[in-house]
């Protein structure tokens, strides 16, 4: 089926049918577990089977295997794989976020070369950001990257980057400038796990998962090639990523809490959940929901996707707590004492949830941006 | 309308209202026209006027006119005003004042056909000025000392007015709730303590931010709720527009500190506006509780909005 140019009611009709017909197939292997890896490999299932029928292809350009068409498709898929509970929203993201920048900042070769795997679920790939003296702050990197014949030589240490250690391919940000250059002298490469002298050590989330890891780079080589924009204007790769974490996966992400609460309404014993903090929950979902849809909108309709967002961002960290803490405080029992699979899964996600206000630009962070940007209130104090 | 016909709309009624701030924004709306824009496209003229309402503070008799009801439901619900029973019909609501100088007023009551529109003689109600906390808005409460007997009235769509007040009623707390944050931000960055305007200090920043917030998420319901119109839609915009007002109002309060304590400042008149407000067609509270009570019964959440 190739959809001519923008039309998300097709499109919907056509990709549910498909998931209907191909549930069994799509759905995670018996016996597979929660465990990170077995997500992994879900995820690279569902993308593969989607890519191979064309649904996961619409929405991106051609130039990455993709058949064209409107961001909103994408959102959309999104939106019906975890109404589907077919993937996690989190490992969602990966590709909706970096896809689109190494698509727009690296080369024509590379992004036909690199993209269409990560797509199509041959790879996983990963943010490296945050290191350990630089956390909200990103302008203050220091992750060096240095000029050879050979290509950058990129020595120093990375924290907190997500699916590392299950990843081939790293997004990585490294100071090319002086150390005093803040976000000025800032490079944004693309660089393969596997690289010699980089080493990825996962650690324990605590609720209990190896998501994320420390990477040290001890003179990896990384060839010209994989530059992703021009030496020195790495910030803007980084900035450029805001609009697609806040955008078409935040849809997904909504998708996923409303069958959260879906499941909570559902399956909670008669007078475990209070009707009026069901409600205010409902409330939130719905009023991220609107904020998102109008920034799915502006997206497709190719607009630039700016401070605002911080709104797109708060809504969806507050939502996402509000959701757990809902649950955990209806079903005490399950989520503090039991160990079935159901109440294990609200444990991890109740724990889980605490994150969301610290990950990808904490509260304060998009509480900052909206004083500064948005009611420009000055500089602070 | 066009968007250059509606941007001309809103521009000539903010111009007008701005010029008639205090009163009753009905002598303004009467010569522009504005009921048969509403007929015309209320998606133009209720976000223009409800807004402009809760901006500038202003009061008028146009949720009446939405709802097709002189009478409107008592504060802290939204059944209808009036019933027509074994004695006749029975008018227990609340209107404004300025809709009761004609000789008879058309109400919506319920009765075991469903909802009627009828016409009612304005001399068989008792009418009596409600002051309470707002008494600027000039709400009356409405009633009847002995049953009437009107003739019978066409069937009447009771839960879409309901869901078309609560919208325009989210509007309003919207643009009221965004005054708010205006009054505090101009005050923050304008007031200098300890050498710095307090608008440099994260505690202030923050609680403007979380208003900003709030009001944005309202607002942005308030978009969907046209966009793709259901009751849910108008029912969450109203309780994220009343939670939204009362949040606003308690920081915009707290950064105005003694001034916006003052019967001189502007601040306290939102205050008491946005608490009578959010009463109407069902505070925030009492929706937030429908809401969740009906998905506990059903065990169902209802649809949410699609892409």
């Amino acid at each position: 089926m190739k959809l001519t140019g923008f039309d998300l009611a097709e499109f919907r009709a056509g990709l549910d049918a498909w998931l209907d017909e191909n549930a069994s197939e799509l759905a995670p292997a018996p016996g597979a577990d929660d465990a990170l890896a077995g997500e992994i490999t879900q995820i690279n299932k569902v993308k593969r089977l989607a890519w191979e029928a064309g649904w996961m292809r619409y929405g991106w350009p051609e130039q990455v295997g993709g058949l064209g068409g409107s961001t909103l498709l994408r959102g959309y898929l999104g939106e019906a794989l975890a109404m589907r509970d077919l993937v996690k929203p989190g490992f969602w993201t990966m590709h909706e976020m970096l896809a689109p920048v190494v698509i727009a900042y690296g080369s024509p070769s590379l992004a036909a070369e690199v993209v269409p795997p990560f797509l199509r679920g041959d790879e996983m790939w990963c943010q490296g950001f945050s290191e350990p003296s630089t956390g909200s702050n990103l302008g203050s990197l220091a992750c060096r990257a240095v000029r050879t014949d050979a290509g950058w030589r990129v020595t120093g240490q990375k924290v907190w980057t997500s699916l590392a250690h299950l990843s081939q391919r790293c997004l990585l940000l490294t100071r090319t400038g002086t150390p005093e250059s803040a976000h000025r002298g800032i490079t944004a490469l693309l660089v393969d796990t596997d690289t010699s002298g980089m080493t990825i050590r996962p650690f324990q989330t605590m609720h209990g998962v190896e998501e994320f890891s420390e990477v040290f780079f001890d003179d990896a080589l990384v060839p010209y090639s994989r530059t992703l924009g021009e030496e020195n204007d790495g910030w803007s790769v980084a900035m450029d990523l805001l609009p697609f974490e806040r955008s078409t996966s935040m849809w997904l992400r909504n998708a996923y809490l409303y069958t959260r609460l879906q499941r909570l309404v559902s399956t909670a014993p008669e007078g475990a959940v209070s009707a009026a903090a069901l409600g205010d929950v409902l409330a939130q979902v719905f009023a991220f929901r609107a904020q998102s849809r109008i920034t799915q909108y502006r997206l497709a309709a190719g607009e630039h996707l700016g401070p605002e967002t911080s709104v797109d961002k708060i809504l969806l960290s507050t939502t996402e707590q509000s959701v757990f803490d809902l649950a955990a405080e209806s079903l005490p029992g399950e989520v503090l004492f039991d160990d079935s699979d159901d109440a294990s899964k609200w444990r991890s996600e109740f724990l889980y949830s605490r994150a969301a206000t610290i990950y990808g630009g904490s509260l304060e962070i998009q509480r900052n941006i909206v004083a500064r940007r948005l009611l420009d209130l000055g500089a602070e104090s | 309308m066009q968007a250059n016909e509606r941007d001309l709309f809103a521009a000539t009624l903010r111009e007008a209202a701005t010029a008639h701030r205090g009163g009753s924004l009905d002598d303004v709306l009467a010569p522009m026209g504005w009921s048969d824009a509403y007929e015309d496209d209320p998606r133009a003229a209720v976000p223009v006027l409800f807004e402009l309402q809760g901006e500038l503070n202003a009061s008028s008799s146009a949720l009446a006119a939405v709802v097709g009801s002189t009478v409107l439901p008592l504060a802290g619900g939204s059944a209808a005003p009036a019933s027509i029973g074994g004695p006749g019909l029975v008018v227990r609501g609340l209107g404004f004042g300025g809709s009761f100088t004609g000789e008879t007023i058309d109400l919506v009551a319920s009765s075991s056909r469903g909802h009627q529109r009828v016409t009612v003689s304005t001399s068989a109600l008792t009418i009596r000025a409600v002051d309470g906390i707002d008494p600027s808005l000039g709400l009356v409460e409405v009633s009847t000392a002995s049953p009437v007997h009107p003739g019978a009235g066409p069937l009447f769509d009771w839960p879409a007015a309901v869901s078309s007040a609560q919208l325009a009623l989210a509007h309003q707390l919207v643009g009221a709730a965004r005054a708010m944050l205006s009054l505090a931000r101009d005050h923050a960055v304008d007031r200098v303590q300890g050498g710095r305007a307090i608008a440099s200090y994260q505690a202030v920043r923050h609680r403007l931010a979380d208003s900003y917030v709030a009001v944005q998420a309202a607002s942005s319901a308030t978009t969907a709720a046209w966009e793709v119109p259901s009751p849910l839609a108008s029912t969450v915009a109203k309780l994220l527009a009343g939670r939204a007002a009362r949040l606003g109002a308690g920081h915009a309060q707290q950064v105005l500190g003694a001034m916006g304590f003052t019967e001189e400042h502007v601040f306290h008149h939102y205050l008491r506006r946005v608490l009578v407000l959010d009463e109407l067609f069902g505070s925030a509270r009492a929706l937030a509780e429908d809401l969740g009570r009906q998905a506990l019964e059903t065990k169902q959440l209802p649809q949410l909005l699609p892409l």
